[in-house]
C-alpha cells in the first residue's frame, strides 16, 4: 500500500511539473502556427546537413520549452517542410540550448561552470552529428508516422525549385479534393494537409479574435494528445521508478563507466523534465562523476521514457531506435572521454 | 475530415457533438487540481515551492482554456447549425476520439480523490539508508561557520558536515532539529534516525538525509514516522562499523506532522 501511495505520489509530482511546461509548449507551438510565417523560417534554413543541424540545434533559444514542449514544435516544423538534419537538430538539442534551461543549469551549478558550458557544448556537438547522420535520409517520410508524413509538403530533391509546372502537373492526376485558390496553385483537400495550409494561407487576414479561437482549438487538441501521451509516460517513470530501488541504481554509480551507464539509465527512467533535471542532478553530484552528471544533463533531455512516448507521435519505432542508439553512444563516448581526461 | 463528418449525419460510436465536452473538462478539472493543491497547501508536499508560480499560472492558464471554450461551445449551441462557423482542423491523433481526453480526466479526478502521501520511513529505507550523510549536493549553497549550532536544521548539519566530515568537530555543539523517526534496522535498540526528505525539483527526487540520535531508552517509545522535536549535544558514536556524529538526546517532544515536511 505504502508503494502504490508513493508510485501515485511520484506520478502526481511529475505530471504538476510538467503540465505547466506542457501548456508553454503546446502554446509557443501554437502562436509559431498563427502568428509566425513558418514557411519563411524554414526557408531560412540552411540546406547544407552541417549548418542546418547547427541551425536547428540552435533555434531552440527561440522557444524556450523542454522536451514535452518541443515535440509539437518539431511535427510542425517538420510538416512546412524543414530539412531533415534542421529538425532531428532542434528535436535533439533545444530542450537543452534554451534560454530557461541554461539559467536553471548554471543556478544549480553556479560552483561547477564547466557542467553548465559543456552542456551546452555537449548537447550541441551530439545533435549535430545526428542531424548529420539523418541528412542521408533526405526523405524523412519513410522513417515517420503515416498521419505526418501525409501532412508534410511533397519531397523535392536539392537543386529542383519547390514550385514548378512539374510539380503542380503532377498534383492533377491525384484523386481527392481541392480548393483553387492562386491561379496554378490549388490547394489539396487532404485531410491532414488542411490544417497548416488552411491556417497559414489564412492566418495573415484572419481578425485576432479568430486567431486566439483557432490558438485555443490547437492548444486544447495538442494539450489531449500530448497529455495523455505524458500520463502514461509518468505513470511508467513512476512505477519503474518504485518498482528498482534507486539504491541498486545509485551502487552502480562508482566507476567512470558504470556511473555513467547508471546516470543514463536513472534519466532515461525518472524523465524529468530538462528545466528542472539539472536541480535533479544536483542531488547526485557528490557521489557521482561530472561525467555521469553531463550524461544525465545531456542525454536526459534527448531520449527518455515520457520523451519516446511524446516522439512516437513522429517517428516510427525502426526511427527511434535509431536516434536512441545514436544518443545514447554519442553521449557516452563524450562522457567518458570526460571522466578519464579531465577528472 | 471534420467538415465531412459535420455535415455527414450517419451515427457514431461516441456521439461527436460531445467530444469538445470531454476535452473542455478534462482540461478543467486539470487547472481545477492545481489549484487545490495550491490552496490547501498540498503542493508542498509534490513540489519544489521554486516552482509553485508555474503551477499556479498553468493551473489558471488551464482553467481559462476551459471557459473560453465552453463560452465557445455555449454560443455555437445557439446557433443554428447551418450558421456553424468553419469547422475545427482535423488534428493528427494516435488516440481514437475521446481517449486521451478521458484519460486526463480519470487521471485529475484520481488526483481529486485520493490525497499525495508524504514519504514514510519505509520509502526512506529503501530509498538507502546507508548513507545518508554523503548524498547531499557537493557544494553547499552557503557555509556560515558562526551559525549557532542549535539554529541548524537536519540539512544544515549534513552540509556542513559534507565540507568538515570529523564528528569529533562537533562534540558538545547544542542540536536542536526537527523530523521525523526511522528505525534502521542495522542499529541496536537505543538509537533511531531523525530524518527529514530534502526535494530539489519534485517528489520523484526527494531523497533522504538524517542524523542518528542515542536515547535513554528503547526505542519502541518513538515509533516510525512520529514526528519529534530533538534536543541535545553532539557525541561521537560508532554505528554499522562507521564513526558517526551522533545526537545524545536530553528532550524528545512529539510535533505535528508540519504543513511542508520536506526540507530544500
Amino acid at each position: 500500500m505504502n508503494q502504490i501511495n508513493q508510485a501515485f505520489t511520484i506520478f502526481l509530482s511529475l505530471l504538476v511539473e510538467a503540465i505547466p511546461f506542457l501548456l508553454l509548449g503546446v502554446l509557443f507551438s501554437g502562436l509559431l502556427l498563427l502568428f509566425v510565417d513558418e514557411a519563411k523560417l524554414v526557408k531560412m534554413m540552411p540546406r547544407n546537413p552541417f549548418l542546418g543541424a547547427l541551425a536547428g540545434s540552435s533555434i531552440g533559444f527561440l522557444f524556450p520549452v523542454c522536451e514535452c514542449g518541443n515535440v509539437p514544435v518539431a511535427r510542425r516544423l517538420l510538416m512546412q517542410g524543414v530539412p531533415a538534419p534542421v529538425a532531428i537538430g532542434f528535436l535533439l538539442a533545444a530542450p537543452t540550448i534554451n534560454p530557461i534551461v541554461i539559467w536553471a543549469t548554471w543556478t544549480a551549478f553556479r560552483e561547477q561552470p564547466e557542467i553548465v558550458v559543456l552542456r551546452v557544448v555537449l548537447s550541441l556537438t551530439i545533435a549535430t552529428i545526428i542531424g548529420c547522420v539523418f541528412s542521408a535520409q533526405a526523405d524523412l517520410r519513410p522513417v515517420l508516422q503515416p498521419a505526418l508524413a501525409r501532412a508534410m509538403p511533397r519531397y523535392i530533391p536539392p537543386g529542383k525549385k519547390a514550385i514548378d509546372s512539374g510539380e503542380t502537373a503532377s498534383m492533377l492526376l491525384q484523386s481527392g479534393t481541392y480548393l483553387l485558390g492562386q491561379p496554378g496553385a490549388p490547394l489539396r483537400l487532404d485531410s491532414t494537409m488542411l490544417q497548416p495550409n488552411l491556417i497559414a494561407a489564412n492566418s495573415a487576414k484572419k481578425p485576432l479574435a479568430d486567431k486566439l479561437r483557432l490558438l485555443a482549438d490547437n492548444t486544447i487538441q495538442e494539450l489531449r494528445e500530448l497529455g495523455a501521451v505524458l500520463v502514461i509516460g509518468s505513470a511508467i517513470a513512476a512505477i519503474i521508478q518504485v518498482a528498482a530501488p534507486r539504491d541498486f541504481i545509485l551502487s552502480l554509480g562508482q566507476g567512470p563507466v558504470t556511473s555513467i551507464l547508471a546516470m543514463m539509465v536513472l534519466a532515461a527512467v525518472v524523465s524529468i523534465c530538462s528545466t528542472v533535471d539539472s536541480f535533479f542532478a544536483l542531488s547526485f553530484a557528490s557521489v557521482f562523476t561530472s561525467g555521469s552528471l553531463l550524461a544525465f544533463l545531456v542525454f536526459g533531455p534527448m531520449i527518455d521514457l515520457k520523451g519516446i512516448g511524446l516522439m512516437l507521435f513522429l517517428f516510427k519505432k525502426k526511427a527511434i531506435i535509431y536516434l536512441f542508439a545514436l544518443a545514447a553512444q554519442l553521449t557516452f563516448l563524450f562522457t567518458l572521454l570526460i571522466n578519464l581526461h579531465f577528472s | 475530415m471534420t467538415s465531412i463528418s459535420a455535415n455527414n449525419k450517419s451515427p457514431k460510436k461516441i456521439p461527436t457533438f460531445l467530444l469538445p465536452w470531454l476535452d473542455v473538462l478534462a482540461i478543467g478539472t486539470w487547472g481545477i487540481l492545481m489549484i487545490k493543491y495550491w490552496l490547501t497547501g498540498k503542493l508542498y508536499l509534490l513540489i519544489h515551492p521554486d516552482f509553485f508560480w508555474l503551477v499556479i499560472a498553468g493551473g489558471f492558464g488551464l482553467l481559462a482554456l476551459s471557459v473560453f471554450k465552453t463560452v465557445e461551445l455555449l454560443s455555437q449551441l445557439k446557433k443554428k447549425p447551418s450558421n456553424l462557423p468553419a469547422p475545427n482542423v482535423q488534428h493528427l491523433s494516435v488516440f481514437p476520439p475521446g481517449i486521451g481526453s478521458s484519460l486526463l480526466l480519470i487521471t485529475a479526478l484520481l488526483g481529486l480523490a485520493i490525497e499525495p502521501q508524504v514519504f514514510s520511513s519505509q520509502t526512506a529505507l529503501d530509498r538507502g539508508i546507508t548513507d545518508f550523510v554523503s548524498l547531499t549536493r557537493s557544494q553547499p549553497q552557503s557555509f556560515r561557520s558562526n551559525t549557532r549550532p542549535e539554529d541548524r536544521s537536519i540539512i544544515d548539519w549534513v552540509r556542513t558536515l559534507n565540507v568538515y566530515p570529523e564528528p569529533d568537530a562537533y562534540t558538545g555543539q547544542k542540536v536542536k532539529v526537527q523530523g521525523f523517526v526511522i528505525h534502521p534496522p542495522n542499529y541496536s535498540e537505543e538509537y533511531i534516525i531523525i530524518a527529514r526528505f530534502i526535494l530539489t525539483c519534485c517528489a520523484a527526487d526527494a531523497y533522504p538525509v538524517g542524523l542518528p540520535v542515542k536515547l535513554a531508552q528503547n526505542r519502541s517509545a518513538y515509533p516510525s514516522d512520529t514526528w519529534l522535536e530533538i534536543e541535545g549535544e553532539m557525541i561521537t558514536t560508532n554505528l554499522g562499523n562507521k564513526r558517526q556524529l551522533t545526537i545524545e538526546a536530553q528532550t524528545l517532544t512529539n510535533i505535528p506532522k508540519p504543513k511542508n515536511p520536506y526540507d530544500y
